[in-house]
């Protein structure tokens, strides 16, 4: 193997990253920059500070709060940054290059692991500030911090190593063509079911009503102790106890397993490398000839309607793109993560205004899903609504009417199951249904204007989709709109509890003119959050209208 | 079917080469030899199974069953000796958007292991004034237009001087003097021992260039050799290229389409 040629292939790669970041301008520079300063002083900041106040205060825990970080990592890496090192060991025109140059494949794996890794990465710096922290607070050795840092190194090559294992397993069995949206689909599963058993388990530990409820929390982490991910964890706090041969020998089986783990993925990759290359496996495999005549159906009357059209379109490919399937799974799963926990008689959450924001949130959620990818989900396609004769507009529309059925559906479907389950009444169910009836259009609504504000129609992953500018402009809009829809609903119901004469206001007296002053500050309040989302879809619309960047783009 | 020999080196030989999808056959048997320095033809329609054989050749698609040699050497059981004598331009060349084409051009003789030095700094200069590029400096490969793309790609195969070439419509998005200029260049190379195997749907092209063509369709080659062996084979004595192909790839007759198609409605 020549490790010059995947020095090679590193430094290209390197000097590709530097022409993009430097691409960006001065102003945006500085502005990242600033942003990523802040975010590494206040996030990870805090996360060294709960590292250091449990490693001070609970040493009996130290190994058990590690072996639950590194777990954690391992497991948010295995589902986050699988779609980075999918992309990177298996789709990208450059890596065709390299297929075609004389180079064994193991050198090409080698190369790109490390490029895969970089999401992994990012994801561990938080882990990282956590394990310094736990070392500043148990007052660690020396040794134990380049140890932590190469540790947390070893344990991302490990979980790319796993998930480039993973894939080419997939590649055995699966066409390249939907191998990586299985591979996505299994990684989103997997990423759900973390994500039921968090809410079954260790989401209870941390009941904002109660104290935090550390047994429960220290025995569900005891439960992964065993588990390979914890290992590192093992040999970090060995070293904090002076253990050093415990300590040698945890590192010893850490690094073993990164060695054995790197070989297999080696080899499996060397094997399905050519097979994976999803851009090259040709058509899609047919294994039965249809004989029958297709039917077309024609409507006899009428014009045809874009917006029909749009719909009908996304509808068709949305429901044959597995990988976008497979993205909405966890947005299905989390309500019924709520309702799991709900139904559980010790842990229930009753109260109407718990409902509320929960319902408020999940709307938020499957919006966000939902809504911010239609419009760059369009990419090349979206030259071709450019050329016909339609407006942005008619875009923007078919973008929100198609999106929210779903989206009311399930949250209307999860609301009257809750609110049920939870002995609200007929009256209270009313009032819930108009309120996520509302949040719904308004979400939606917010979600697509997002997408349409900074749409990115060269992104492959829909997760990349909308730029900063949308994304930051879809979470302001749904935090104000969301804070002043709630606001306003609450005017509402107080304000015909104080006519009606049963509200308990504290000072204010509850009489007929105090409900009706509450209901106009509660229509202003509404008008206010239509207007959030008005100006949105305004802003959408006039960026769509000459938002050449994106044309370029796309 | 093998084109007959004209020269004893072979440089290029398809051996019964098959890709299939499920039920579907892309190519079928294809089975030719291409020998040294010789310009190649390679027509059919859209999803005739070109891109599919020349993918095949260069090693980015295994087969099914066949073999694929370059210089003799089997692609897939000896890669690297095999890679390393071949050069393959797909119809969208791969290129590094991220890189600017001087940047991309010093990777590939890396990626290549040329030497280091003033001779390839000369040569890599010499290419980039060759296909008007020189004065992109700094300027990234993702903002080039397709036919820049494209010429890149050529000067990226040209900096390492291949014994073969695999080109998939090597003048797709090139103006007319960039298209000349790489005609000039491919007959150059030739002349110098350089074999290539072109696919292209401009016949003009194939007819000027190619001394020998291939024809592919729905997966099997239906005909090969010179413009006077393909017009024996088709029995028209003076026909162009254009009717040869469209003779040998016969489908309904375009005018009888458009007739109906532009029929008067009821």
């Amino acid at each position: 193997m020549n490790l010059f040629t995947t020095r090679i292939i590193l430094a290209a790669e390197l000097r590709a990253w530097k022409h993009r970041l430097l691409k960006r301008g001065p102003v945006r520079l500085a502005l990242l920059g600033l942003f990523l300063l802040v975010a590494a002083v206040t996030i990870g900041g805090a996360v060294f500070a709960a590292g250091a106040t449990a490693g001070e205060f609970l040493p009996s825990a130290r190994d058990t709060i590690l072996a639950g970080g590194f777990t954690a990592l391992s497991v948010l890496m295995l589902v986050i940054g699988f779609p980075t090192v999918i992309a990177t060991l298996y789709v990208g025109r450059d890596l065709l290059q390299l297929v075609l140059a004389p180079i064994r494949p193991m050198e090409i794996f080698l190369a790109r692991l490390l490029l895969a890794m970089s999401a992994n990465l990012l994801i561990s710096s938080l882990v990282l500030m956590g394990t310094l922290g736990v070392g500043v607070g148990s007052g660690a050795p020396l040794v134990f911090y380049p140890l932590a840092i190469s540790l947390i190194f070893v344990q991302v090559l490990i979980v790319t190593a796993l998930q480039a294992i993973l894939m080419s397993l997939v590649l055995q069995w699966i066409p390249a063509r939907l191998a990586r949206d299985v591979a996505a689909a299994v990684a989103g599963l997997a990423g759900a079911g973390f994500y039921l058993a968090w809410n079954l388990t260790l989401r209870q530990s941390f009941t904002p009503r109660n104290r935090p409820d550390l047994p429960n929390l220290n025995t569900a982490l005891q439960n992964v102790e065993w588990l390979p991910s914890a290992w590192p964890a093992h040999a970090l706090s060995a070293v904090i106890a002076g253990r050093l041969g415990a300590a040698a020998t945890w590192l010893v089986f850490s690094l073993a397993l990164a060695g054995l783990t790197i070989a297999a993925a080696g080899i499996m990759y060397r094997r399905t490398l050519l097979a994976g290359l999803g851009v090259f496996g040709g058509p899609q495999a047919v294994w039965k000839r249809s004989t029958a005549r297709p039917t077309v159906v024609v409507t006899r009357r009428g014009a045809g309607s874009p917006s029909r059209a749009i719909a009908l379109k996304d509808w068709l490919s949305y429901r044959r793109d597995i990988r976008r399937l497979s993205r909405m799974l966890p947005a299905f799963l989390f309500p019924i993560g709520y309702a799991l926990t709900f139904f559980r008689p010790s842990r229930s959450i009753n109260g109407f205004w718990t409902e509320v924001f929960l319902f408020g949130f999940i709307s938020m959620f499957l919006s966000s899903a939902l809504a911010t990818p239609s419009i760059p989900s369009e990419k090349r396609g979206f030259q071709l609504l450019r050329m016909a004769p339609m407006t942005m507009w008619q875009v923007i529309r078919a973008k929100v009417a198609l999106t929210l059925p779903p989206v009311l559906v399930i949250t209307l479907l999860f609301t009257i199951v809750v609110a049920a389950a939870g002995g609200s009444g007929f009256g209270q169910l009313a009032e819930l249904s108009v309120l996520v009836i509302w949040l719904c259009v308004g979400f939606v609504s917010i979600g697509v204007s997002a997408g349409g504000i900074d749409p990115r129609f060269d992104a492959s992953d829909d997760r990349r989709a909308v730029g900063v500018v949308g994304t930051l402009a879809g979470l302001g809009g749904a935090f104000g709109f969301g804070l002043l829809s709630v606001g306003a609903f609450a005017l509402f119901v107080f304000g015909f509890a104080a006519a009606a004469g049963t509200a308990q206001l504290g000072g204010l007296p509850s009489t007929l003119t105090v409900g009706a002053l509450m209901w106009v500050a509660g229509l202003a309040l509404a008008a206010g959050a239509a207007t959030v989302v008005g100006v949105l879809l305004w802003f959408a619309n006039t960026r769509l209208r000459g938002f050449e960047a994106a044309i370029a783009a796309a | 079917m093998a084109l007959p020999a004209t020269e004893p080196h072979i440089a290029v030989e398809a051996q019964n080469l098959v890709k299939r999808y499920g039920v579907i056959r892309a190519v079928d048997g294809v089975s030719f030899q291409i020998h040294r320095g010789e310009i190649v033809g390679f027509l059919g329609a859209n999803g005739a199974g070109k891109t599919t054989t020349l993918r095949m050749l260069c090693g980015l698609l295994t087969p099914t069953s066949g073999a694929a040699l370059i210089d003799g050497i089997d692609i897939f059981t000896q890669p690297l000796e095999a890679k390393a004598r071949l050069g393959y331009l797909d119809e969208e060349p791969f290129v590094h958007p991220h890189l600017t084409g001087r940047e991309f051009l010093d990777y590939i003789a890396d990626l290549y292991r040329m030497p280091r030095g003033p001779e390839r700094q000369q040569r890599m200069e010499r290419l980039l004034g060759l296909f008007e590029l020189a004065d992109r400096n700094g300027e990234l490969i993702g903002a080039y237009s397709h036919g820049m793309r494209q010429k890149i790609g050529l000067a990226s195969l040209l900096i390492r001087e291949p014994s073969v070439l695999l080109l998939d419509e090597p003048t797709n998005g090139l103006d007319p003097r960039s298209a000349r200029l790489v005609k000039d260049l491919l007959e150059e190379l030739a002349s110098l021992g350089t074999t290539v195997l072109l696919s292209t749907h401009i016949l003009e092209v194939a007819q000027a260039l190619c001394r020998r063509v291939a024809i592919i369709d729905r997966g099997h080659i239906v005909a090969t050799g010179t413009m006077e062996e393909l017009r024996a084979q088709a029995g028209a004595e003076h026909a162009s290229l254009e009717d040869l192909f469209l003779k040998l790839t016969a489908g309904p007759e375009s005018r009888e389409l458009i007739e109906r198609l532009l029929a008067p409605k009821q």
